[in-house]
């Protein structure tokens, strides 16, 4: 059984147009996956429905079999489903400790969470120098690793990350999808949305290309680029080059 | 130099009183973008609570905070609740607040004067007429009570927003809603509750006014006009600017009226915003804004 | 709360399908106009016809045309650009006062001055959308209200017109018996200028990027728009005929005081009238006054102090903005059941 459904799932955002047109997608858990497609195909808002922030107007999702569409993203934390926002993402007026800290918000045991943090310390040694800064100061790539960090605070067990290297210069985001491939290891399954298609997938097992709110096609993410179907959609054009 | 001092410490005194009344509309708008133009004819719902518990009871208006808070609190829940979750899918949603204000204002104003009349009204327990004299400097008890009664709040405010789980959620939800709503903050809930915190603030300032101010129900757009003055000044949604604006605000305020008599204070509010819109529309600690 | 990471493009109304073929618009129109033509005929004829409680009648209707103008020209800023100022009757104020000074100190008549001081408010209002340039959504609302408590502070001390005490006008020299006609008549052109003001600029260029800006003001922007600019038109152009009314007011009143000029109240009620009508349309207005003071007359009768009355205002407004947020006008026109002769837009 999948442990993630998205059944026919339309969702717009207020009185909107429809982004997600009907849009279906089963989600592996051993596998991780990297969503690509032009701007404006719904990717972001795909993610959004998942983790709760966006309510479908039609369709389904289901964990594990159980309907979680429709549930709130507090509640659908608690089953494990995380979600790392675009950019913008932290609480610029806590320090890293205290964004980290807010990530097990739902956690009751202080020890749990002392765990976790040290966890998330030994991944990232860098944040532990910074614990005391404010997340608002830090440089772009640290910012990055504070709102991983913070996703792994969560325990999460399917975790949505939407561009993670967003405006990083290519060395560092390096290290971001280093990070990423780390967390497969770590049981947790991974859903990218990524605009920089190459790295990517080159991150990932799964790609599932996504057009017009729905699922174009999908295939192991290795050779997903070279599938002619690409070039005769999107000329090779829909993905972001590394800034040079 | 007494004289300068004087002028000082009475702004002092009256700033910290502000300072409340703009924490609770700043907390609000922080946390739900909403802008409550009803602050002030609540805050004047407060006031009759406290006045009334004053020649009816003999409670005093200081010690009627602990009756006003809670009451406004809950007040505060049965007004949100039914009202602001349903239009929260609006576009232009801050806009759509102010005017569900608004009808709220229309609304409370019309019982209020229906029930109490415009008579204008004022609780006179002891300490109105006392005055301490330190240095050569007048200080009112009064005034210094309320000012100690702000503090008060106001420190215990921020302790409870640092300190309390509830407090984090509602700093987390103040910082970066998307954010608390992934970690897990139950937004509903957190809304409601900071709303009935803004409410409470706002009865506090109420209890405080019913003695500090006369007051009457056609009055509060004054006192609305002057409160989103300074939290604008001290840029929306944060606490800090709220109370510096409130405090730097008054004690200019009191300087104005020195020179130019009572009529104009309010003047310096006013002008004040406009020069802050020219200039850093943001306000002082405010971001820019994405409506 | 939206989460506007919205791709959709910033999209006009399209212009209402008619219902019918080709003939059918014109026909449509035709009738439209007919029936517009009516209505106006029956509002200048009004005071020749032999009414019971003629004098009553007279002043409702004057109030009713008053409020049809300062409802029509609160729209065209608030209503077309979204930017809702709670200080409108600042306007309102510098036009009443404008032509009192001008009517006991050089004898000239509102009823002249008038358009003059309009042109004095379109002025102020420049300078008013100057000064809050910058200022948007909530930022902006405040500003008004501080303009309007400003300006009201000092008339309040202005010695010149009475300071608050206020200043009396000499009488006007109409005959008792027909003393409200012209005052009728004044307000009628006033209305019906505010109106065609306001449905000139909905059909206009000009008209179209306010409501573009209205939508999403930062995309307005990347479009081209000179956003600020056109704020600052709009905030001009809806001083003019509100100033004219208070022109009009204060020579029926032969009184001028800032309370009755400057207060809160007044703003209020455009503010009123305008959403319980339909903001951004050019019909909403004209219904929204009419059945405001339809609703305060009945509230005036049933419950005698204005007390009450504020609550039923406040109660139906809200009742509006939760359960029809554009308003009658809005409403019936987005659930396709506008009546074809309130469809100005």
């Amino acid at each position: 059984m999948p442990l993630l459904e998205v059944d026919s799932v339309v969702a717009g955002y207020g009185a909107g147009p429809p982004i997600l047109t009907g849009i279906s997608v089963d989600v592996d858990a051993e596998r991780s996956y990297c969503i690509i497609g032009p701007n404006g195909a719904g990717k972001s808002t795909l993610l959004k429905v998942v983790c709760g922030i966006l309510r479908p107007r039609a369709g389904e999702v289901r964990l594990n079999g159980s309907r979680v569409s429709g549930m709130r993203p507090d509640q659908l934390l608690a089953q494990g489903i995380c979600f790392v926002p675009q950019d913008q993402s932290l609480f610029a007026e806590m320090t890293v400790r205290e964004n980290l800290t807010m990530g097990a918000f739902l956690v009751k045991e202080r020890a749990v969470v002392n765990e976790r943090m040290a966890r998330v310390f030994e991944m990232f040694p860098v944040l532990q120098e910074r614990s005391g800064q404010l997340a608002g100061r830090l440089s772009g790539g640290e910012q990055r690793m504070v709102a991983l960090g913070r996703a792994l605070m969560m325990d999460p067990t399917l975790l949505m990350i939407d561009e993670p290297s967003l405006g990083l210069a290519p060395m560092v985001a390096d290290q971001i999808f280093t990070t990423i491939r780390g967390f497969r290891a770590l049981g947790i399954t991974v859903i990218l949305v990524e605009q920089n298609c190459q790295r990517g997938l080159e991150a990932t097992d799964w790609g599932i290309v996504l057009d017009l709110g729905a699922k174009r096609f999908e295939g192991p993410a290795a050779g997903i680029l070279d599938d002619p179907r690409i070039r005769e959609l999107y000329l090779g054009s829909m993905c972001r080059r590394d800034v040079e | 130099m007494t004289d300068f001092l004087q002028t000082v410490v009475l702004g002092t005194l009256l700033g910290g009183v502000y300072a409340l009344m703009g924490s609770g509309l700043t907390l609000l708008f922080g946390v739900m973008r909403i802008v409550n133009l009803a602050h002030a004819i609540f805050m004047i719902v407060a006031a009759y609570i406290a006045f009334y518990a004053f020649e009816l009871f003999h409670i005093d208006p200081l010690v009627s905070v602990l009756i006003t808070m809670p009451a406004m609190f809950l007040l505060g829940l049965a007004v949100y609740l039914p009202l602001f979750p349903r239009i929260e899918a609006t576009p232009r949603y801050v806009e759509m607040t102010v005017l569900v204000t608004f009808a709220l204002t229309l609304i409370v104003e019309g019982v209020l004067g229906f029930l109490f009349t415009n008579l204008v009204r004022g609780a006179k327990p002891g300490y109105t007429t006392d005055a301490l004299l330190a240095g050569g400097i007048y200080i009112p008890v009064g005034q210094l009570l309320a000012l100690g009664m702000s503090v008060l709040l106001l420190v215990g405010l921020w302790l409870f927003l640092k300190y309390t789980r509830i407090g984090t959620a509602i700093r987390a939800t103040m910082q970066n809603r998307t954010s608390a709503q992934i970690v897990g903050v139950n937004i509903r809930r957190i809304s409601a509750i900071s709303f009935g915190l803004g409410m409470a603030l706002a009865g506090a300032s109420g209890s405080l006014m019913s003695y500090l101010f006369v007051f009457y129900p056609g009055q509060h757009w004054r006192w609305v006009a002057l409160l989103l003055a300074l939290i604008v000044l001290g840029g929306l949604g944060s606490l800090k600017g709220a109370v510096i604006g409130a405090i730097s605000l008054s004690i200019i305020s009191s300087f104005v009226t020195r020179w130019l008599g009572p009529d104009w204070s309010s003047l310096t509010f006013y002008l004040a915003l406009f020069i802050i819109l020219m200039v850093r529309p943001q306000g002082l600690f405010g971001k820019t804004m994405r409506i | 709360m939206s989460d506007s990471q919205n791709p959709a493009t910033v999209g006009t109304t399209a212009p209402e399908p008619s219902s019918g073929g080709r003939d059918a618009p014109t026909r449509g129109r035709t009738s439209r106009r007919v029936a517009l033509a009516a209505v106006a005929a029956i509002v200048l004829l009004i005071p020749v016809m032999p009414i019971p409680s003629y004098n009553y009648a007279l002043q409702l209707g004057t109030n009713a045309l008053m409020w049809v103008a300062m409802a029509s020209s609160w729209n065209i800023l608030a209503g077309y650009t979204g930017y809702i100022s709670l200080g409108h009757n600042v306007f309102f104020g510098i036009g009443g006062y404008s032509a009192g000074i001008a009517l006991a100190y050089w004898g000239i008549s509102p009823f002249i001055s008038a358009p003059i001081t309009g042109l004095i408010a379109m002025a102020v209002g420049l300078a008013i959308g100057l000064i809050t340039w910058r200022a948007k959504g909530p930022a902006f609302i405040v500003a008004t209200i501080a303009m309007l408590f400003v300006v009201g502070m000092l008339f309040d001390n202005w010695e010149f017109v009475g300071a608050s005490a206020g200043m009396s006008l000499p009488l006007p020299p109409f005959p008792v018996d027909t003393a409200k006609v012209p005052f009728y008549y004044a307000m009628a052109v006033s209305a019906f200028g505010a109106v065609y003001l306001a449905y000139r600029i909905a059909h206009s260029r000009f008209g179209l990027g306010l409501r573009a800006l209205s939508q999403d003001e930062t995309k307005a922007e990347v479009a081209g728009l000179n956003t600020r600019l056109y704020k600052l038109i709009a905030m001009s152009l809806s001083a003019f005929f509100i100033a004219v009314t208070g022109a009009i007011w204060a020579y029926s009143l032969s009184y001028l005081r800032p309370t009755i000029f400057f207060n809160i109240g007044i703003a209020t009620q455009m503010l009123v009238a305008t959403i319980i009508g339909g903001r951004g349309t050019v019909a909403g207005p004209v219904v929204g006054a009419l059945l405001v003071v339809a609703v305060n007359e009945f509230s005036l009768v049933q419950f005698g102090g204005t007390q009450l009355n504020i609550v039923v205002n406040g109660v139906i407004l809200l009742a509006v903005l939760v359960f029809f947020p554009r308003g009658v006008v809005g409403s019936l026109r987005e659930a396709r059941k506008l009546p074809q002769f309130l469809n100005w837009d």
